[in-house]
């Protein structure tokens, strides 16, 4: 049968018992595939995913019954994470499961809505409700202590198997899903539960399967059309669990419904472990799947699951869970999830802006956001800064030299300075203009600069540097050491120096507020209007 | 500045608290001429982030162009002089 799927841990029925040795993490879904299969092959017994070692054993009813040792290992071990987790769910799996919207589609099965609720409800794992319950009970106990996550009601039965034959040709499918989700199965036992939220609901799909499962045979058909499609669905989300869960569930439903838990279980134990990282070979061969049986359970999952498939996952889910029950659970999940959503999104973006700004900071190769900030902050000073201080610079220059000037632009000079706005050319003569100007000269400082300066520059001014030129003196050469210094090395720290030692000659001297206030205020000097 | 951000990175993990970032992110609104004209709370990160990317590129673009305007004007008075020299200085 489909002893291909024989995950290493575990063969179920008619395999090497190698359960109980693998290991707590077989690959559920591995087990249950072929727990499936086996159903499907002619077991009829009900295949249970039992949790053995925290790994979800499909094991046949039946054989539980029998006694096998396998099986009952493995249902024993099933049973028992199935018991230990909330096992308040009762025998229909169906409405254990209940917590993810997509479920509902798999609720709209005839079948059990109710138990995949329940079944959903109880754990976050996604274990199938597995609409006979009986067997599950039994198998439970032979199990080693079964994930927590299980919590699977005991009296269920395992996730219903899904009917092999229907499944046959999906069942390739499933192993796919595994693969994927594989990984996360081993965590079923507690796992992150954000990812365990993507596996139940992942497996609340798969329960949903399961129970229709339940229903009959074509309901398992339906089901197990529908676990594909669920479980497409869930590899679609880039889930690994998911498409585990899925898989399992559609396999589960094919083979008698029964073993809901087991098929969930795998399922979600592969989504959960192969969430992050699909690579799960999920399929059966789990082979060291994590120990999460539980994987059914959200929390088994790992968080690198849910960020993985968070976003395209929660996209999905978030959609299929809108038309779950309702249940509170849900409601609170969903509303979560958006959040979750909407949360990542925003830091996103946030975290992009950030990239780009620092782009534009030369020289930042800080990689935390606090300092990256505070340079950001520094650089945008200095920049400013720089700003002012060349169109200062530029509005200046002419005018503190105006003997060079003068005979350039006297002609236009006067009258021109005084309707420029003062951007580009301070041609005003500032001995005749300065006192009224209206200088448009920009700044509120060229005006006051030039007059204030002009006077009083060549004495006042201390640092002479070019005692020819006054005028000189006061601006440029307030300090003529600085400024040669300009070309700054350090940019920020230059802008910042010599505007602030430049501003206190000047106040020395005229108490040039204005180019004071410039220099700490900032941005309103420029002289141009700073692009805005 | 690395002051306000009192750092309780010291340990292992840099414990930059959202207030850090809150704090940084309100003084980077405050140069922002834009955000600050109309209501300082007003902006959230990704807006202040946003518009200082957009500041510093225009700063960028100013600076650029007062560089062409400082080095036209180097060239119309004699390269020796004092002024030329300070023009020069400016010209980043």
């Amino acid at each position: 049968m489909n002893c291909r799927w024989m995950p290493e841990f575990q063969r179920m029925n008619h395999c090497v018992p190698d359960f109980e040795v693998d290991e707590d993490y077989l690959l559920p879904a591995s087990s249950s595939l072929r727990r499936h299969k086996k159903s499907a092959m002619g077991d009829e017994d009900v295949m249970e995913l039992l949790w053995q070692n925290g790994q979800v054993v499909m094991q046949s009813q039946n054989q539980r019954s029998a006694g096998n040792k396998k099986s009952e290992t493995m249902p024993s071990a099933a049973s028992r994470e199935i018991r230990s987790g909330a096992i308040e769910e009762e025998p229909t799996p169906c409405n254990l499961f209940m917590q993810e919207d997509e479920m509902v589609s798999w609720l709209h099965y005839p079948g059990d809505d109710n138990s995949l609720d329940i079944y959903l409800h109880n754990n976050d794992i996604m274990y199938p409700a597995l609409p006979s319950s009986a067997p599950v009970t039994t198998a439970p106990s032979s199990l080693p202590p079964p994930p927590p996550l299980v919590t699977v009601p005991s009296s269920r039965p395992p996730i219903p198997p899904f009917k092999p034959v229907e499944e046959e040709p999906s069942q390739p499918k499933f192993a796919n899903f595994l693969h994927f989700s594989r990984p996360n199965k081993g965590n079923l036992a507690g796992s992150a539960p954000s990812s365990s939220n993507k596996l139940s609901r992942a497996t609340t799909q798969l329960t949903v399967v399961e129970s229709n499962n339940r229903s009959a045979g074509e309901a398992l058909q339906s089901r197990a059309s529908r676990v594909t499609d669920s479980a497409t669905f869930v590899s679609g989300a880039n889930v690994g669990c998911r498409g585990s869960m899925s898989s399992f569930g559609a396999a589960g439903t094919s083979s008698a419904g029964r073993e809901p838990e087991t098929c969930d279980l795998s399922a979600s134990s592969s989504p959960i472990t192969g969430g992050s990282g699909a690579s799960a070979s999920v399929e059966p061969s789990s082979h060291k799947p994590p120990p999460a049986t539980d994987n059914r359970k959200r929390k088994g999952r790992d968080i690198d699951d849910t960020e993985c498939y968070s976003e395209d996952a929660e996209f999905e889910y978030h959609e299929a869970k809108k038309q779950s029950r309702g249940s509170v659970s849900t409601k609170r999940s969903r509303a979560a999830e958006v959040h979750n959503l909407s949360e990542r999104r925003r830091r996103d973006r946030i975290n992009e802006k950030m990239k780009a700004l620092q782009e534009l900071i030369p020289r930042c190769n800080k990689s935390d956001k606090a300092s990256m900030l505070d340079e950001a902050i520094e650089y945008l000073k200095s920049l400013q800064m720089q700003v002012q201080m060349m169109s200062m610079g530029y509005n200046m220059v002419p005018m503190i030299f105006p003997q060079r000037y003068m005979p350039t632009m006297a002609p236009m000079g006067i009258g021109m300075g005084m309707e420029h706005v003062g951007m580009t050319r301070p041609m005003v003569q500032f001995p005749t203009v300065l006192p009224a100007s209206a200088m448009p000269n920009p700044v509120h400082l060229g005006p006051r600069f030039q007059m204030s300066q002009l006077p009083v520059m060549g004495p006042a001014r201390t640092q002479p540097a070019n005692p020819t030129d006054p005028i000189m003196n006061s601006f440029p050469l307030q300090n003529p050491n600085q400024l040669p210094r300009l070309p700054f090395q350090d940019p920020y720290q230059q802008y910042i120096n010599i505007p602030q030692t430049q501003l206190q000659q000047s106040q020395n001297q005229t108490g040039m507020s204005g180019v004071t206030s410039k220099a700490s205020g900032g941005k309103d000097v420029g002289y141009h209007q700073p692009t805005g | 500045m690395s002051t306000r951000r009192s750092r309780q990175s010291s340990t292992g993990a840099s414990r930059i608290t959202d207030d850090q970032i809150i704090q940084l992110l309100s003084k980077l609104q405050q140069l922002l001429p834009e955000l600050t004209n109309r209501r300082t709370n007003k902006a959230s990160a990704s807006k202040v982030l946003q518009e200082t990317c957009n500041y510093v590129r225009s700063l960028h673009r100013e600076v650029d162009d007062l560089s062409d305007r400082l080095s036209q004007l180097l060239s119309t008075i004699d390269a020796g002089s004092p002024e030329a020299s300070i023009v020069r200085s400016l010209i980043m």
